[in-house]
């Protein structure tokens, strides 16, 4: 195989053609793919973090030793707050990833059609021609 | 290895690097791996512009890349400033200019699609290494990921994994193969490549290789093969980036380095280990090397995510699930191993994979606690601490997970000399523990709560026996074996124990060790080992300092030689083997640096300078010097003394002076040797005084002369006169070279040249030399006959050489007068007065001094009051002056001859 100019002149143009039309394959396959296994690390390390399963099979369990009973009661209400607590915490950091990943998907149609509404001025009410 | 991977060559071009190449079954893989992670093939076809074509397209993607970044970045300044000047346009946050048509918002859409295709073509069209699947990974998660690719049917590519070092050496490896003209790219290319590489840098310097050595025989083999174009990769070359792949999956590796590809081309050709080893290297260390330097990777890779893990772990006593308590009383006389661990101060565990999982099953299994039983040195400490990083990386069965290893210190438990005082704390740390519920135990040195403590008896084995019970906690003990079976074994708290024997480490797996720990040692000393340190500090240690078993004493003594040579050769430095061998020599006096320059001129002539003191007895001589020759050019058995002598014959003719000669000659110095006078031992009680008592740690006093002084002449006079069961000891010593004293450590005797004397049979030896006799009829004659009724035949075997010394003829004894004046003359001399004998007078000594049955022993006497007293007389009456000359004369007179100037 002999790598002519010709050759490589070729690659570029054909490598960059057929990326274009990769472009949206990889978005919505790969990129859409990492980017979840992205977030589903994030979310996974701060369950992990949070300790959920921790709490979840100690819930019963006095906190700091205390096995009396005004104890026990204490603990069952903190721990039940403390959870409420992380769970909102985690569900606002889950539903900022959401808005992440639908960002990410919505990203290149959104930008395309308001470049293209924008070039054409399609359903614009008023318009600033300069 | 290489042998033990599975390769399967495709069906239809059969893995011929050049058909495969154009095989569209196969697509240029040619042959697949099976492996744990599915089949895995090498898709890249490595041929005639391949790596050309590689670095084309990177620099075409750099180019791409900074095109549309700056594109992006034209764009929306374009838009910036159209925006900027148009003073009818509305503001940026209202939702309606963005899709008004104002050519800043178009232009500003447009910046943010290409952008879009920016980012996907950054990570689509990059070179990125990926991580190993294995990486990172817990032995269960491995395990679960490997259940899930046992159904990968489609082979999976493994250059994806290379790091650009291993691309680069690939690269080098074609460059390399391509210049000599070859047809295939073979183990050899890969291997050449892989040591110019900056690893292979380190490689050779850590080896103590000089490149030069081998270029030549390398460069040989580069050229062997066939030659023509184009220049592809072998199938040889191919299993070799492969099996790569699975060194570094093996040796949990995050990628697959440059190092990884030397090992493995290593492996796979044959003649590249003869050519090593023809240099004088081994197999056996250029492994050793390479896992040394992938070894200092792996740790530092496994750093940052041990860093990462132990940010989620607590930096407070409390666990993650908050149901512990407080434990200020713990706290005080304790070290918690987990924090420490946490905040990076404990280091890595190397090996003791099976010991670590002994001890999870060990607890795994129905809670029980555990004792780690081993000798002082072999590691314990070190697996505990091991299992402290192990409970931060989570990486632990269920019973010590979310849990503190916390270490009681005993020393601190006993410190107030109140045994009532130490048991109350105890107790009360142990209610602390069990109502904590999430402690997990840790006592070094079990036995000192067992009554075993130097600082005053605290026996409160049953107490913990019995709170061990109640199986609130665990508990994770050391002790060493002695200590084991002395206070713990029998007891109580010994049955609720499960044992863990913490063996001493092999050289190898201790050599291991040492590289690991060596990185540390290198840090702090700013010098740097070389592979023969290490290897040296592990065998010197393993074979002489037997007070603290390996890895420790290795350790210890590498720490030392790094301080000696920092101090010596400053900074930067590199330690070799010799120096190791020089503070081990300086430890025990044995000499066990590479013989110098001197001492082969001292072996090679010990028979002379022995005979300027002994007179005649060659036989003898030629016996002692040939026997420390052997010895030093380490022929010899290692398990037995230097040499086993037994001299017999009359009294007086040289037998303890030939062992006063060598002790001189050899160890230095006359008085370096240990003599014991075998009539102070004819009791049975004697082998006590000699070994030492049962549980006396003073030891006996040949035992503990030995063991301070390892190299050295043990001198057994009068053998004959020796009780029976000290001669049985003695079998021992001279088959085994060792000897165990009444503690029960075991002194080393390997290193010692063990001469007995004995005039048994004397009478026959003076009458057999009367009669003419051979030495070779006389020794038979004493063997077979004589020496019967006295030593026990097998005792008799055992001994190297039994030497005859024959009596002393009168010239030999006139020899001797005149050593004896020389020494005279000596002393003389250094008055400044010079000395001369007539040789009448000395025949007329000679004569005077000689009995045959005291053979010369009267001489020293004779000579004495003959001539030492006159000499004395004329000194002090100052009837002599410096100058002056003092004949000695028949009749044993003394002449003065007065200075003439």
């Amino acid at each position: 195989m002999s790598r002519t100019a010709g050759f490589y002149f070729k690659f570029i143009v054909v490598d960059t053609a057929g990326s274009l039309l990769r472009f949206p394959v990889w978005w919505y396959n790969e990129g859409l793919f990492q980017i979840l296994k992205w977030v589903k690390q994030k979310l996974v390390y701060r369950l992990r973090a949070y300790g959920f399963g921790i709490w979840l099979r100690n819930f019963f369990v006095p906190m700091y030793g205390q096995y009396d009973l005004a104890g026990r009661v204490v603990s069952i209400f903190m721990r039940f707050f403390v959870l409420i607590g992380r769970f909102i915490a985690f569900f606002t950091e889950a539903l900022g990833y959401t808005l992440l990943v639908l960002l990410f998907a919505a990203l290149p149609v959104l930008a395309l059609l308001f470049f293209l509404s924008n070039l054409f001025q399609v359903g614009v009410p008023t318009s600033y021609v300069s | 290895m290489l042998a033990d991977l599975s390769f399967r060559a495709c069906a239809v071009c059969g893995g011929d690097p050049r058909a495969s190449a154009r095989c569209s079954a196969c697509k240029g893989a040619g042959i697949t791996l099976a492996s744990p992670d599915g089949p895995l093939v090498w898709a890249p076809v490595i041929e005639d512009g391949f790596f050309g074509f590689r670095s084309f397209r990177t620099k075409a993607n750099a180019i791409i890349h900074l095109f549309l970044a700056v594109c992006v970045f034209i764009l929306l300044a374009t838009a910036g400033y159209l925006y900027a000047f148009d003073t009818r346009v509305p503001s940026l946050l209202m939702a309606h200019f963005w899709v008004s048509g104002h050519p800043s918002a178009m232009l500003a859409w447009f910046a943010v699609f290409i952008g879009c295709f920016l980012v996907f073509r950054l990570s689509a069209y990059s070179d990125q290494v990926k991580a190993l699947p294995t990486w990172g990974k817990t032995e269960m998660q491995i395990h679960a990921w490997e259940a899930t690719v046992s159904t990968r049917t489609s082979p999976h590519d493994v250059s994806i994994y290379f790091r650009p070092a291993a691309w680069h050496v690939i690269e080098s490896a074609y460059t390399l193969a391509k210049r000599a003209n070859m047809l295939e790219i073979a183990p050899i290319h890969l291997f050449g490549a892989a040591l110019a590489s900056s690893s292979g840098g380190i490689f050779l310097t850590r080896l103590g290789l000089d490149f030069e050595k081998i270029r030549e025989p390398l460069s040989k083999l580069v050229h062997e093969g066939e030659t023509g174009n184009p220049t592809s990769l072998s199938l040889e070359g191919k299993k070799i980036l492969l099996a790569s792949y699975m060194g570094a999956r093996e040796a949990r590796r995050k990628a697959v380095g440059s190092m990884e590809i030397f090992l493995s081309a290593f492996e796979a050709d044959e003649r590249i280990q003869d050519i090593l080893d023809a240099a004088g290297y081994s197999a056996k260390q250029v492994r050793h090397v390479s896992e040394w330097i992938r070894l200092q990777e792996g740790l530092k890779e496994q750093h940052d995510r041990f860093v990462a893990l132990a940010a989620l772990k607590p930096s407070t006593v409390m666990n993650r699930s908050m149901t512990a308590r407080q434990t200020p009383i713990l706290d005080q006389f304790s070290e918690d191993l987990t924090q420490l661990a946490r905040r990076g101060y404990v280091a890595p565990l190397i090996g003791r994979d099976q010991e670590m999982q002994e001890l999870l099953r060990a607890i795994e299994s129905g809670r029980r606690s555990v004792v780690l039983v081993g000798e002082t040195g072999v590691g314990k400490n070190a697996l505990i601490e091991g299992l402290a990083r192990r409970m931060v990386e989570e990486d632990v069965p269920k019973e010590l997970f979310d849990r503190r290893l916390v270490s009681v210190s005993v020393a601190q438990l006993v410190a107030a000399g109140d045994p009532a005082l130490a048991s109350q704390r105890l107790l009360q740390l142990l209610q602390e523990i069990s109502v904590s519920g999430n402690i997990i135990l840790v006592i070094e040195g079990l036995e000192a709560l067992a009554g075993a403590g130097s600082g005053g008896p605290l026996d409160v084995a049953e107490t913990l026996a019995s709170e061990l019970d109640k199986g609130y906690f665990i508990m994770i003990g050391t002790t060493t074996p002695e200590n084991w079976t002395k206070h713990l074994e029998r007891r109580s708290l010994g049955s609720r124990l499960v044992r863990v024997n913490i063996l001493e480490l092999s050289e190898d797996d201790a050599i291991l060790v040492l590289m690991g720990k060596s990185g540390f040692i290198e840090y702090q000393n700013k010098v740097f080992f070389s592979y023969s340190a290490i290897e040296k500090a592990a065998t010197l240690a393993g074979r002489y300092l037997r007070e603290v078993k390996l890895p420790e004493s290795a350790i210890g003594i590498l720490s030392e030689a790094a301080v000696l040579v920092r101090r010596e050769k400053g900074e930067e430095v590199l330690v070799e083997g010799e120096d190791i061998a020089r503070i081990i020599h300086e430890k025990t006096n044995i000499p066990v640096e590479a013989v110098s320059r001197e001492e082969t001129d001292k072996l090679l002539n010990l028979e002379d300078r022995l005979h300027k003191r002994v007179i005649g007895q060659q036989e003898a001589i030629t016996a002692v010097a040939q026997a420390l020759r052997r010895a030093r050019a380490e022929i010899r058995e290692e398990h037995r003394p230097i040499a086993n002598f037994l001299f017999l014959g009359p009294t007086g003719v040289g037998k303890t002076e030939l062992a006063k000669a060598l002790a001189a000659e050899y160890f230095g110095q006359e008085n370096m040797m240990i003599r014991l006078d075998m009539s102070e031992y004819q009791n049975p009680d004697s082998v006590a005084r000699m070994i030492g008592q049962p549980n006396d740690a003073r030891g006996g006093l040949l035992t503990e002369a030995v063991r301070k002084q390892p190299f050295t002449i043990v001198l057994l006079d009068e053998l004959e006169k020796a009780h029976p069961d000290i001669l049985t000891l003695f079998l021992q010593v001279m088959d085994d070279g060792r000897l165990t004293d009444g503690v029960g450590r075991t002194i080393d005797f390997s290193n010692v040249v063990l001469i007995a004397t004995s005039n048994a049979g004397s009478q026959f030896i003076q009458d057999e030399v009367r009669d003419g006799a051979s030495i070779e009829r006389i020794k038979t004659g004493l063997l077979e006959k004589e020496l019967r009724g006295i030593f026990r035949p097998e005792f008799l075997n055992r001994f190297d050489a039994v030497i005859v010394f024959k009596p002393l003829t009168m010239d030999e004894v006139i020899q001797i007068a005149w050593l004896m004046l020389n020494q005279i003359s000596k002393r003389l001399e250094e008055k400044g007065i010079s000395f001369r004998a007539e040789d009448e007078a000395v025949e007329e000594l000679a004569r005077d001094g000689f009995d045959p049955v005291y053979g010369a022993r009267p001489l020293r006497r004779v000579i004495q009051d003959r001539v030492e007293n006159a000499l004395a007389d004329v000194l002090l009456r100052q009837q002599v002056g410096r100058k002056d000359t003092i004949i000695l004369e028949p009749g044993s007179k003394l002449q003065i001859q007065k200075y003439s100037a």
